[in-house]
């Protein structure tokens, strides 16, 4: 009996060893994911953004903080009236410490091109020529690393869209795009556990483009 | 069993264990003491901490014990540490004060004379693109500058002219260097055009004064050409256009790409279209073959190289004034090759070297008549620099040069030629002080040496610049430059020395959203400038006696912002000039200095055509010329010069884009100056005949394609 209960104990403390090697980083992350889908202005999102920074500091081989900051500032150039370029560019500062820490990983990748497609937004005359073709490369990587990446196909249908819309063509590619991306966001969400700390956003801006397809 | 709920006990306790909670507290200021919001609080290694709030006050809770140490953070501050202990008590942090730090976005630039087109950097004056779609350059780097202030147009040599200087005053560099022969040879007042294609490059650093130590040989202008880096998509360019057509190969890769060229041109098919002022036995025809590659190191370093070969001519009647018929016949026939590569590496620890080599080619065979004159220009040029920035306020740009030039002219039926080798050493250095973020010193000097003449010389330059507010900054630089004669006249003297400028420069530039306002004040003083006997085209005893001077204002307007989709720029430069060069016996305003010079260029684009329409208009009060007719020299000044030219360039698909580009639309008669008969006729008058433009107007149309097998192609491609 005893050598059961040991054995049962330890195994179970290999287990959680396993599916969460740091329960203290997890439970941060997950703290700091549920503050991020409540940000409603700047300050809250520095707040957010300053949280996964201190969590980036204290895990330094972690890509994930880092990943997260590098979002939150990309959403408040978008959302809120702030310095957007220097947000764009703290961004990705930040994206490019991840990409060091998590080389050739999808999620970064195409979080650097969603990164490049604000700065292209800012001033798309002058920078479009230059930066499109940039954003386009690393939507295409970001698919090719990881073609179950919901995120990768929606940007990348994002931009194609955009670009058909300036172009007057078709928008057939990106709206098949757009709807290869939600399923794989149905997919996506089957795996998702109240434990999901990977990135999970999106699945909304894909629908709001997908009614415009329709 | 008791095993087992001892284990139990053992995981709830180790669960619900609660260490003392430090509460700690304390404010942020910035340098005005003034509360600091946003700044990133926390406990080194651990995740608490929180963020200050308006009044820059935070307050949070730890778990930790012991000693740690306390972290500030905030984007664009330097982040500062402090050391505390928690043992359960609340703390209470003293005030503390983080001071910003000095970057590239928030710290000021010198924008004495300077003018940069990037898409990467603040403070710019145009985009790399702008320099494509300038209605009057017709695709011409030099002609896009021609709108920027401190330039003058003139309109039958076609090369770049600054603030009262002659062309061959601006150095022209590729990634830091430099290029001999940039633009093509050109003969009996046709004008030339770089022979560089403005698709090459990234960006470009023009100044007009007052220039960094690391350029010399240069008594007016910098013009700094940066390639770009690694093409990140292979794909084909086809281009058809009215004068000729080509096609580039672009294969790319994850660390290197290479791009391979070939153009031909001829105008002959559309000089027999359109009607010419110009007596044309040949046409302006060449071919260029080109390639380029860049290569990303191990190390973080990139290494590129540029290497073009072309071949052109052209045969042209020139009218001799006094005389009946079609006057001279000119042959040209021209060879140019130009290689570089570079290497540049930055280092994690702040220190950047880079090192490069170049070499440029050039043959000209130029029959006048019977006259046969074969001429050889070679310039190889050496390089490698160090900077380093030993802190966010004081950073150095040191480097050492070597040039050899060749040159070797022969007038090859009287088997007679000259020529001259020389040797030059540079070593520059260069260091900027940041005083605070809005306030910065630069000095810098530049020791020379020549194996021709013997001489050695020192240029010493210094600048600063001044924030006044977040938008608008003051600067001043001055400075003196060398440069050697030309090839011509220091091949028949190899002891001239260097001429001499010395330059004073006042600038203020005002930079809101989508709006650029420049003002600059110079003074410029030339001397030991080249002075000969004879003419121009047969120099004799040349000396250094010359000098002079050239003052004035330019400036500069530009608006992104207040009409939707509409992008202009206002430019006027105001120059006085006065020189003794050349053949003049006394110092007079230079034909390539007109007093007033003025241009807009308006670009506006159409959504629902798919298309950019531009207009440029430039002007200027007439350009002085000497009659011999009349007692005082260059006391005589042609009419005003104006030209109008509309462009308009289409993207129906995003592959394809048609440009279509007229030059003096309004086919006003421009003249440049008059050419007169060496001897007086029979009534003791001096005929002219005066030189004027190639053509009422210039037409141009190009279809440009890109074909690329890259699953999207659809895409905005590099013009």
């Amino acid at each position: 009996m005893k050598k059961l209960i040991l054995t049962f104990a330890l195994s179970f403390l290999w287990i959680s060893l396993s599916m969460a090697s740091d329960p203290a980083f997890e439970k941060a992350m997950k703290k700091q994911i549920i503050a991020m889908d409540q940000i409603a202005n700047a300050e809250q999102s520095k707040e957010v953004a300053n949280g996964f920074l201190r969590i980036a500091e204290a895990k330094s081989e972690e890509w994930l903080p880092l990943y997260y900051a590098g979002l939150i500032h990309i959403e408040a150039a978008f959302r809120f009236e702030v310095n957007k370029d220097q947000y764009l560019d703290q961004a990705l500062e930040y994206i490019d410490k991840a990409e060091k820490l998590a080389p050739a990983n999808s999620e970064v990748t195409a979080l650097k091109g969603y990164a490049i497609m604000g700065k292209i937004s800012l001033d798309p005359a002058s920078r479009g020529q230059n930066l499109s073709p940039q954003a386009m490369q690393l939507f295409g990587k970001a698919i090719n690393l990881d073609r179950e990446n919901p995120r990768a196909l929606y940007l990348m249908a994002q931009m194609e869209y955009g670009m058909a819309q300036f172009f007057g063509s078709g928008t057939d590619k990106a709206c098949g795009m757009v709807r290869l991306s939600l399923e794989q966001f149905e997919k996506e969400e089957s795996i998702i556990t109240e434990d999901y700390i990977l990135p999970k956003w999106g699945k909304r801006s894909a629908q709001q483009m997908m009614n415009n397809c329709n | 069993m008791r095993t087992l709920s001892i284990f139990i006990f053992l995981f709830l306790s180790l669960s619900t264990i609660s260490f003392s909670q430090t509460k700690i507290s304390g404010k942020v200021l910035d340098e005005k003491k003034k509360g600091l919001p946003g700044v990133n609080v926390l406990i080194k290694g651990s995740y608490d901490g929180s963020t200050s709030k308006d009044d820059g006050s935070f307050e949070f809770e730890t778990d930790e014990e012991g000693p740690q140490v306390l972290v500030f953070q905030l984007m664009g501050f330097k982040s500062i540490e402090i050391a505390i202990h928690c043992e359960g008590n609340a703390i209470q942090i003293p005030d503390q004060i983080l001071v910003e730090a000095i970057t590239e976005m928030n710290a000021v630039t010198i924008s004495a004379g300077a003018m940069e087109a990037s898409d990467e950097k603040k403070s710019v004056i145009l985009r790399p693109l702008d320099i494509v779609t300038t209605p009057s350059a017709m695709g011409d780097i030099v002609g896009a500058f021609q709108t920027l202030p401190g330039t003058s147009t003139v309109g039958n040599d076609g090369r770049l002219f600054v603030r009262g200087g002659d062309a061959s005053e601006v150095g022209i560099y590729i990634d830091g260097m430099r290029v001999g022969n940039a633009y093509g040879s050109t003969a009996g007042n046709v004008p030339t055009r770089t022979r560089f294609n403005p698709n090459l490059f990234k960006g470009t650093f023009f100044s007009t004064g007052g220039y960094s130590a690391e350029y010399g040989q240069a008594l007016s202008s910098a013009l700094a050409l940066n390639t770009k880096d690694l093409s990140i998509r292979s794909q084909g360019d086809l281009s058809i256009m009215s004068v000729g057509g080509g096609y580039a190969h672009t294969l790319s890769s994850e660390k290197q790409s290479l791009t391979f060229s070939a153009n031909y041109f001829d105008l002959k098919p559309y000089q027999s279209l359109v009607k010419q002022n110009f007596d044309w036995e040949r046409a302006p025809n060449g071919w260029d073959i080109e390639l380029s590659a860049q290569k990303k190191l191990a190390k973080g370093g990139l290494w590129k190289i540029l290497a073009r070969t072309e071949s052109g001519g052209m045969e042209i009647w020139q009218p001799e004034p006094g005389q009946e018929g079609r006057g001279q016949l000119i042959r040209l026939r021209n060879k140019y090759s130009f290689a570089q590569s570079n290497w540049k590496n930055a280092f994690e620890n702040g220190w950047t070297l880079f090192a490069g080599a170049a070499l440029s080619s050039n043959f000209d065979d130029i029959r006048i008549d019977s006259i046969r004159l074969e001429r050889k220009n070679q310039l190889a040029h050496g390089k490698f620099t160090a900077t380093k920035d030993f802190s966010d306020r004081l950073s150095m740009n040191t480097g050492i040069e070597y040039f050899n030039h060749q040159f070797d002219e022969s007038l090859v039926d009287l088997n007679f030629s000259r020529d001259y080798v020389d040797h030059q050493f540079y070593f520059f250095t260069e260091w900027d002080y940041y005083l605070n973020k809005n306030l910065v010193f630069r000095a810098g000097l530049r020791a020379g040496q020549s194996s021709l003449n013997k001489e050695q010389w020192l240029d010493p330059r210094a600048s600063l610049a001044y924030k006044i507010s977040e938008s608008s900054q003051v600067s001043f630089a001055a400075g003196s430059f060398s440069q050697m004669p030309v090839e011509n006249l220091r091949v028949l003297n190899q002891t001239l020395k260097n001429t001499e400028s010395n330059h004073l420069i006042l600038n203020y530039l005002l930079q809101k959203e989508g709006i650029t306002f420049r003002a600059e004040g110079f003074y410029k003083g030339y001397e030991n400038l080249v002075v000969f006997e004879g003419y121009p085209q047969s120099p004799q005893n040349p000396t250094n006696l010359g000098k002079g001077y050239a003052q004035g204002v330019d400036i500069f307007f530009r608006d992104r912002k207040s009409i939707k989709n509409t992008d202009y720029w206002i430019t006027y430069s105001f120059v006085d000039s006065k020189r003794q060069f050349d053949q003049f016996q006394s110092e007079v305003q230079p034909s390539f200095a007109p007093k007033h010079n003025f241009s807009v260029v308006a670009k506006h684009f159409i959504l629902d055509l798919k298309s950019q329409l531009g207009i440029s208009f430039s002007m200027n009060d007439g350009y002085p010329y000497h009659n011999p007719n009349d007692g005082e020299e260059m006391s005589s000044k042609t009419e005003s010069f104006q030209s109008l030219s509309f462009s308009w360039s289409y993207l129906p698909r995003p592959n394809l884009i048609i440009h279509f580009g007229v030059n003096n639309v309004l086919g006003r008669e421009n003249v440049f100056g008059y050419r007169f008969a060496q001897q007086a006729n029979s009534q003791g008058v001096f005929e002219s005949i005066p030189s004027g433009q190639v053509a009422p107007r210039f037409l141009f149309l190009g279809i440009f394609l890109t074909l690329s097998k890259d699953k999207n192609a659809n895409q905005l491609n590099n013009l």
